[in-house]
C-alpha cells in the first residue's frame, strides 16, 4: 500500500493549483483594496463592511428564502416519490432510479435553457394554453420560474437520498409495527418517517447549498433583474469588475454555508444517533 | 382443550416454486406448538400467513372459527417475535414495549405498570431508557418477547426467536420461554429447526418437510413412533433400515425374521425400520441375535457413541458401559423397540 501513496502526489499538486491557489487569491482580494500592485497590498476591511447596506442583505435574505422554499418544495415532492420507488419491485426501482438521474447527466445550463423554451411568451405551456382557449400568462421573469427551475434542477438530490435510505428500511420494521395493531398510517408516522430522517437531512444539504449560490437559474429563469447572491458575486466580477467586494461577498457566503453545513451535520448526528444506524450519509 | 385456530388446506407459491403444498392443522388454547422442520421448508411461510403478512394461494385460515384470510395484520389477535427481533431501532426499550399499548392508546398509567410488569417477566427490570440497538442478543430476544406479550394477545407466533444466541443462552431461553408460556397463559406457536429445542419446549410438534406436514404428535409419539423415515431422521440420531412386513407381529431385515409390535401393514410389504441408538443393548457374543465387530466408541458426555460394523450395515448404539475396542459382540433389542413405518410416498 505505501508505495501507492506517492501516485497521489500529482493529484494533490494540481489540486491544490487550480483550487487552493484561487481560493487564496479569493482572500486575498476580499482583505485588500482595488488597485493593487503585484507586491504592495493594502489591506483594509472595507469590502465586508460594504456589505451590510440594506440592498444588498435583501439580496442575502432573498436567496436564503428561495433556497429554503426549494428545499421545503423538494421535500415536499420528493419525499413521495421516494417512497413509491423504494415500495416499487425491484426491477421498477432501478428503472425509476434511473429515470430520476437522467437529466442529471445534462448539463444545467441545457437544462435551464429548455425551461425557456417551454415558459416563455411564445413558448410551449402558452401555446397549449391557447390551444384550448385559455388566456396566455406570463411564465417567464417570476417568481414561479425561478422557483420551478430551482426544484426542478435539485429534486433529484432530494429523491435519490431519502430513496437510500427508505429502500434500506428493514421490511420486517414495517411488519412489526403491523404486528403491534399500527395501521399503515401509524406506522408510516411512527416507524417509517422517524427512521428516514436521516435521508431528509442529507437531502436537505443536497439542496439547499446548491440552491442558495446558484445565479444560473435566476439569472436565465428569473430575468436580468432578478437579484441573488449568486447573481450579485458574478456581477461584481464581470459586469462591474469590482474583485475585491466580489471576493467579500463570496467569502460571506462561503461562511453561511460552512455555518448551515455544520448546522446539518449536527441535525444528522441526532438523527442517526436516535436511529442507530448510518443512515443516508451519502459521501 | 378449544380449538383456537385451523389451517384448511393451505397452498401458496412463490413465483412458481410452491412452498406450502396444502397445510391442514389446528392449534387449540394454551397449546404449546412447535413447527420443526429443516431451513426452507415453508415454516416462517405458514407464520406469516397467520400473521397476515402474506397471503396464501389457496386454502382458508380460522381464528376462533371466523375466516381471517381477508383481515389486515393490525386487526389479528396474534403479536409475533421476528426471527431476527425487528425491535425499533429508534426507540428504547421502553418505548419498543410500550408501542403496542400506544397505538391503542391506553391510559398513561396503565401503559408503564403494564411495561413495567413486561420488564420484570423477562428480567430486564432498570433497562427502560437503553437504546435497544446497545443491547445484547439474549435481550434484544427478551424485549422482542415483552413487546409481543404486552398486548395479552390470545397467540403469540415466535420465529426461530433463539437462534441468534449461543448454547448455553439457548438452553437458559428455552426454559424461560416455557415457563413464561405456562405463566401467561396463552397458545404459542414456535418455530425452529433444532429437534432438540422442539422435543424439549413442546406440547405438540409439527414436523415439516418440503411445504408438508410429515407427523403431528406429542414429543414422545415423534421421537418414539415416528411416522416415516424423514421424521425419524429428523428427530435424533437412528438407525433406519430398510425391511420387508412379512405379516403381523413379523418383520424381517438383514436375513432373519424378528418380533416386532405392529400390525396392520398389508403381508410382505416393504417398509422403514427404525431403532433408536439408546434401545439397543451390546451383548456377549452368544447372547445376541446380530452380530457385529465394535468399530469406534466416542464419549459423548453422557453416554459413548459405539459404531457396530455387521455385513450388513453400521449401527449406532449409545451405552453408557465402557466397551472394548474390535470385540465381536452381540446386538440385543426387544421387539417393542422396532419401529415399523411405511416408505416415503406408500401412505
Ligand atoms: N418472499 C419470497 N419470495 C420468494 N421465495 C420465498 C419468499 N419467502 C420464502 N421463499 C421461499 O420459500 C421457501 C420456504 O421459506 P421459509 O418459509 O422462509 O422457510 P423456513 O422458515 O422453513 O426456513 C424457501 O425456499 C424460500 O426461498
Ligand atoms: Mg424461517
Amino acid at each position: 500500500m505505501k508505495g501507492y501513496a506517492s501516485l497521489v502526489k500529482p493529484y494533490i499538486l494540481w489540486m491544490s493549483l487550480f483550487i487552493v491557489v484561487p481560493m487564496l487569491l479569493i482572500v486575498l482580494y476580499a482583505f485588500t483594496t482595488s488597485g493593487n500592485e503585484l507586491i504592495s497590498f493594502r489591506f483594509t476591511l472595507d469590502n465586508f463592511f460594504r456589505f451590510f447596506d440594506p440592498v444588498f442583505i435583501k439580496v442575502l435574505l432573498k436567496s436564503l428564502e428561495v433556497a429554503l422554499i426549494t428545499t421545503l418544495l423538494c421535500i415536499i415532492i420528493g419525499y413521495p416519490i421516494a417512497y413509491i420507488i423504494a415500495n416499487a419491485s425491484e426491477k421498477s426501482q432501478t428503472l425509476l432510479i434511473l429515470l430520476i438521474t437522467l437529466p442529471m447527466w445534462i448539463n444545467m445550463l441545457v437544462r435551464t435553457y429548455a425551461w425557456i423554451s417551454i415558459l416563455s411568451d411564445g413558448g410551449l405551456l402558452n401555446s397549449l394554453l391557447g390551444f384550448i382557449g385559455l388566456p396566455q400568462m406570463k411564465l417567464m421573469y417570476t417568481d414561479f420560474a425561478v422557483m420551478l427551475g430551482m426544484v426542478y434542477n435539485f429534486l433529484p438530490f432530494m429523491i435519490i437520498s431519502i430513496y437510500t435510505v427508505l429502500a434500506k428500511l428493514d421490511k420486517a420494521l414495517i411488519h412489526a409495527s403491523h404486528d403491534l395493531g399500527a395501521n399503515p398510517l401509524q406506522t408510516f408516522l411512527r416507524v417509517v418517517l422517524p427512521l428516514s430522517l436521516p435521508g431528509v437531512i442529507s437531502g436537505i444539504t443536497l439542496v439547499f447549498l446548491p440552491a442558495v449560490s446558484t445565479f444560473v437559474i435566476p439569472k436565465f429563469l428569473g430575468g436580468g433583474q432578478y437579484m441573488l447572491i449568486g447573481n450579485l458575486i458574478e456581477n461584481q466580477f464581470i459586469t462591474v469588475g469590482e474583485w475585491n467586494f466580489g471576493s467579500a461577498i463570496s467569502l460571506i457566503m462561503a461562511f453561511i454555508i460552512m455555518a448551515s453545513m455544520m448546522m446539518t451535520r449536527k441535525m444528522d448526528r441526532d438523527a442517526s444517533e436516535n436511529t442507530g444506524s448510518e443512515g443516508g450519509k451519502l459521501w | 382443550m378449544r380449538k383456537l385456530i385451523e389451517f384448511k388446506n393451505i397452498v401458496k407459491s412463490f413465483d412458481d416454486s410452491l412452498v406450502l403444498k396444502g397445510i391442514n392443522l389446528s392449534i387449540h388454547e394454551n397449546e404449546f406448538v412447535t413447527l420443526l422442520g429443516p431451513s426452507g421448508c415453508g415454516k416462517t411461510t405458514l407464520l406469516r400467513i397467520l400473521g397476515g403478512f402474506i397471503s396464501q394461494n389457496e386454502g382458508h385460515v380460522y381464528f376462533d372459527d371466523i375466516e381471517i384470510s381477508n383481515v389486515p395484520p393490525y386487526k389479528r389477535e396474534i403479536n409475533t417475535v421476528f426471527q431476527r427481533y425487528a425491535l425499533f431501532p429508534h426507540m428504547n426499550v421502553h418505548d419498543n414495549i410500550a408501542f403496542g399499548l400506544h397505538i391503542k392508546k391506553q391510559d398513561k398509567q396503565m401503559i408503564e405498570q403494564k411495561v413495567k410488569k413486561m420488564l420484570k417477566l423477562v428480567n430486564l427490570q432498570g433497562y427502560e431508557d437503553r437504546p435497544v440497538t446497545l443491547l445484547s442478543g439474549g435481550q434484544q430476544q427478551r424485549v422482542a418477547i415483552a413487546r409481543a406479550l404486552v398486548n395479552e394477545p390470545m397467540v403469540l407466533l415466535l420465529d426461530e426467536p433463539l437462534g441468534a444466541l449461543d448454547l448455553k443462552l439457548r438452553k437458559e431461553m428455552q426454559v424461560e420461554l416455557k415457563k413464561i408460556q405456562q405463566e401467561v397463559g396463552i397458545t404459542f406457536i414456535y418455530v425452529t429447526h433444532d429437534q432438540e429445542e422442539a422435543l424439549t419446549m413442546s406440547d405438540t410438534i409439527v414436523v415439516m418437510n418440503n411445504g408438508e406436514i410429515q407427523q403431528i404428535g406429542s414429543p414422545t409419539d415423534i421421537y418414539n413412533e415416528p411416522e416415516n423415515r424423514f421424521v425419524a431422521d429428523f428427530i435424533g440420531e437412528s438407525n433406519i433400515l430398510e425391511g420387508v412386513m412379512l405379516e403381523d407381529y413379523k418383520v424381517k431385515f438383514d436375513d432373519q425374521t424378528f418380533e416386532c409390535v405392529d400390525y396392520g401393514f398389508e403381508d410382505n410389504l416393504e417398509v422403514d425400520i427404525v431403532l433408536r441408538p439408546e434401545d439397543i443393548d451390546i451383548v456377549p457374543l452368544d447372547m445376541g441375535r446380530i452380530k457385529g465387530v465394535i468399530k469406534s466408541a466416542i464419549f459423548k458426555g453422557v453416554h459413548f457413541e459405539v459404531v457396530v460394523e455387521t455385513p450388513y450395515r453400521e449401527w449406532i448404539i449409545h451405552t453408557t458401559d465402557k466397551v472394548e475396542l474390535d470385540k465381536e459382540v452381540g446386538l440385543h433389542f426387544f421387539p417393542e423397540d422396532i419401529h415399523i413405518m411405511y416408505k416415503m410416498g406408500t401412505y
